[in-house]
């Protein structure tokens, strides 16, 4: 088919969905009217549209400064992580606590130790941190091993290599990082709007509309987030698909080794793992002893553990947290295994059939930037209190950012793969058994990575908005009653859980290990 | 630019397998004089490659050692005196067959060559008018070709070949060979290809080793003395055919060792006679 049929037939399969969405808005066929009919959305946003303007203006401008900042930081770490292999393990800790500290519970301690503006786009940047800084280390790490030897031969040095080819190289998987930082910088934007009391913005906007029970405006300011991100989104995308066929290997690709780990010293082992528990903790301390703020608003890690097991206030703490945990931990992994098997059927469908998946994407991108404030209303609305809405809830923060990763590494299977089983006149489904999903592999363990802590993240909000259980409840009454130990611990805690989450991804690694020696 | 010696000396490499060690290489030695052409044929999978590799500082020996004008192979490739071409052409998918060919240059941090010349080493593989092409738009021969040029750019003094035309026709494959002999006879660097064609390499070479399977030792050093240059008449000539047969019994492995024996008697007996008592001896 041609380019333009290709988009023709995206167009009109868009149409019919948004018609599917007007129907059963006009026949309040989804929860009674929670979902309203496409065009009274749309009406009432051109009704309002002088009242959104300046919440536009500030969150654009959050989540951009928040963009820029958190992808430069996040380049110069891949870099560094590949360069000096010791310094990722040594940052481990740092990483992943960026990634997965929960950005509601956060936002109220940055807006006190940092001012409002400062605090919105430190958050914004925080979650685009991470999956640029993956993204790109994989995409750093997978240049074709044959050129880095030419590279080598030639007496080019691991500078040159970065710059002549690594850089290059990483590319498509940097622009695919980008895909998921441009959502995620709106949504950090919104949540800190939201948790900091600011005047403008978006999040501000829909705080004050939560209240008035009134859907269409809820979806109208999701929508309008909505768009910002997906402009970011689209730019990335677009950029992706022009290095990408660029980039594809000639010949069948061989990805490089990871660094050798198996046989080192123990002793080395040893302290790298505990440089990298320390290394949070000595930020914390040292971000604290920055800001200069009251011991009882800031706790220090020697403050939270005062406060869970050697003060007064221990016994009662433990209880509350451990009941908390009983709840929160089946749930969490019950909702990453579906979240990433869900991720990895959509990059499936959009390998087998990338004309419909093009129509549905602007639809799953919905689901990351309708600020999961709004969403999870609505969400309650239609599926109730039950387990039903943290399972959703959680697929849906969890799907999206391993699904683009996935699919951008079904995009890098070289030619020559499939033009082999093509020749022995392959079906699409054997094409997939044997090349795309084999392939696939070491794309899927990225993908994981970036799941597996996001499902700690969408079960506490789940958790705090909907069923006022686990975690998240906790955390929500903390915050009620300034239980500012409580707050931080709760921090603590569903970090250290989601490190523990993040640790299973290298036990699936080794499991999965046959072939990776090839040369 | 003269060439500079080669000098293998009981290198010894095993990798490890699943915690197996696998000996690829056994306690060879090889010297390659300044300026000399050596052919390198050997069963697949015996060591050829790695043995390159470990010319080019890519892979540290295990024991004994390597020198490149009386340097290690690390230092005398940062120098640029080195060119390689590799089994697999190793292209950037991203670069154009000029900027791929340049590649080098930027890698030991030079200025750029002239477009003239990379342009007349274009011509030279006969791929005029492909300069902007991208490697994914080229044939697997045309990509290999890319490879030998970019090999030649430097105008090294020590030229490392793994199995630079396997891709290409037999009529393109005996223009490369005249076109790589007349290369080398004016610049003269010392040259190692490692080849599967028993013709070619006794064609292009002074010497052909021809090692032993896994773990490669060298089976047989024969010197090759046809006078040069070398045209399309010597692959007639019955004395060539001779070298060819000796060299094809060697590699086979039902007469392999018998032949080996002879090889090594026959020096001994009369180091200098042995080859070929070819007729066109200079
Ligand atoms: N990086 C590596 N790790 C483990 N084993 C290796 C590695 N590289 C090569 N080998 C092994 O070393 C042996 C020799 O490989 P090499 O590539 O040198 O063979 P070759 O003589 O060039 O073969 P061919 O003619 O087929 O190219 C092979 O058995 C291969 O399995
Ligand atoms: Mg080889």
């Amino acid at each position: 088919m041609t380019r333009f049929g290709d988009h023709l037939a995206t167009g009109v399969l868009i149409l019919l969905l948004l018609a599917a969405w007007e129907v059963a808005g006009q026949l309040k066929l989804v929860a009674d009217g929670t979902l309203p009919p496409l065009s009274a959305i749309l009406l009432r946003l051109a009704a309002e549209w002088r009242e959104y303007w300046p919440h536009v203006a500030a969150t654009l401008y959050t989540a951009s400064l928040g963009f820029l900042i958190g992808n430069a930081v996040a380049l110069a770490a891949a870099v560094s992580f590949c360069l000096w292999p010791v310094a990722e393990r040594v940052f481990r800790g740092v990483n992943i606590a960026a990634f997965t500290v929960p950005p509601i519970a956060l936002a109220p301690v940055l807006v006190i130790a940092l001012d409002g503006e400062t605090a919105r786009i430190t958050l914004a940047a925080l979650l685009v941190y991470f999956p640029t800084m993956t993204a790109a280390l994989a995409g750093l790490r997978s240049a074709d091993p044959r050129a880095v030897d030419l590279i080598r031969a030639y007496g080019g040095g691991p500078l040159r290599t970065l710059w002549l080819l690594r850089l290059r190289a990483a590319l498509p998987a940097i622009l695919s990082g980008f895909q998921v930082a441009a959502p995620a910088a709106v949504l950090g934007a919104v949540l800190a709007e939201f948790g900091s009391g600011a005047r403008w913005g978006l999040g501000t906007f829909l705080l004050g509309s939560l209240g008035r029970a009134e859907p269409d405006r809820l979806w109208g300011i999701g929508l309008t987030a909505t768009a910002i991100a997906g402009l970011g989104y689209a730019l990335s995308a677009t950029l992706a698909a022009r290095t990408t066929s660029l980039n594809r290997a000639v010949n069948i690709g061989i990805t490089g080794p990871e660094p050798e780990t198996a046989n080192e010293a123990p002793l080395r082992r040893a302290l790298l793992l505990a440089a990298a528990i320390l290394m949070p903790l000595l930020i914390w301390q040292a971000m604290l002893f920055w800001a200069d703020l009251s011991p009882i608003i800031a706790k220090t890690p020697m403050g939270v553990i005062d406060y869970l097991i050697t003060g007064k206030t221990a016994a009662s703490a433990q209880t509350r947290l451990l009941a908390a945990l009983a709840e929160t931990v089946p749930i969490t992994i019950a909702g990453m295994l579906l979240g990433l098997g869900f991720a990895f059927a959509l990059a499936l469908l959009s390998f087998a059939a990338p004309l419909l998946m093009r129509a549905l994407l602007p639809f799953a991108l919905v689901t990351q930037t309708m600020p999961l404030v709004a969403l999870t209303p609505l969400a309650v609305l239609i599926l109730g209190r039950g387990i039903t809405v943290t399972l959703v809830i959680t697929i849906s923060v969890t799907f999206f950012a391993a699904f683009v990763v996935l699919a951008q590494g079904f995009a890098m299977i070289p030619k020559a793969a499939f033009d082999l089983v093509d020749a022995y006149g392959a079906s699409t489904l054997r094409k997939v058994r044997l090349i795309a999903i084999p392939a696939s592999r070491q794309w899927l363990f990225v993908a994981a990575r970036l799941a597996l802590p996001k499902a700690l993240l969408g079960v506490m909000i789940a958790e705090w908005l909907a069923t006022g259980k686990g975690l998240g409840n906790l955390l929500n009454q903390s915050r009620g009653y300034l239980d500012y130990g409580m707050i931080w611990t709760v921090a603590v805690v569903s970090i250290l859980l989601s490190v523990l989450l993040y640790q299973l991804t290298p036990v699936l690694e080794w499991v999965g290990r046959s072939d990776r020696r090839v040369r | 630019m003269q060439g500079l010696p080669l000098q293998f000396t009981n290198v010894s490499k095993a990798f490890s397998i699943k915690g197996k060690a696998l000996p690829v290489i056994d306690n060879l030695s090889l010297d390659c004089p300044a300026g000399s052409f050596t052919a390198l044929l050997g069963p697949s999978g015996c060591g050829k490659s790695t043995l390159l590799r470990l010319a080019l500082a890519l892979e540290s020996e295990d024991s004994g050692s390597l020198r490149i004008g009386g340097d290690s192979p690390r230092s005398i490739c940062r120098s640029g005196a080195v060119g390689v071409a590799f089994q697999d052409a190793a292209l950037l998918p991203w670069r154009s067959v000029e900027e791929n060919i340049r590649l080098p240059f930027e890698v030991l941090g030079r200025k750029r060559p002239d477009p003239e010349k990379i342009n007349g080493l274009i011509e030279l593989v006969g791929l005029k008018g492909f300069e902007k092409a991208r490697p994914g738009e080229l044939s697997g021969g045309m990509r290999q070709r890319v490879a030998i040029a970019r090999s030649l750019a430097t105008e090294p003094r020590v030229l490392l070949m793994d199995e630079p035309f396997g891709a290409l026709d037999l009529i393109l494959r005996r223009q490369m060979n005249l076109e790589l002999q007349r290369i080398w006879s004016a610049k003269r660097p010392t040259t190692l290809l490692i080849t599967h064609g028993i013709d070619e390499a006794v064609y292009l070479a002074d010497r052909v080793i021809v090692l032993s399977p896994r773990p490669a030792r060298v089976l047989a050093d024969i010197p090759v003395s046809f006078s040069r240059p070398r045209g399309a008449e010597l692959l007639r000539d019955p004395a060539f055919h001779h070298v060819c047969d000796r060299i094809a019994a060697l590699l086979d492995p039902e007469t392999s060792a018998a032949s080996a024996a002879a090889e090594t008697a026959a020096l001994d007996a009369a180091p200098v006679a042995a080859p070929a008592k070819a007729g066109t001896t200079a």
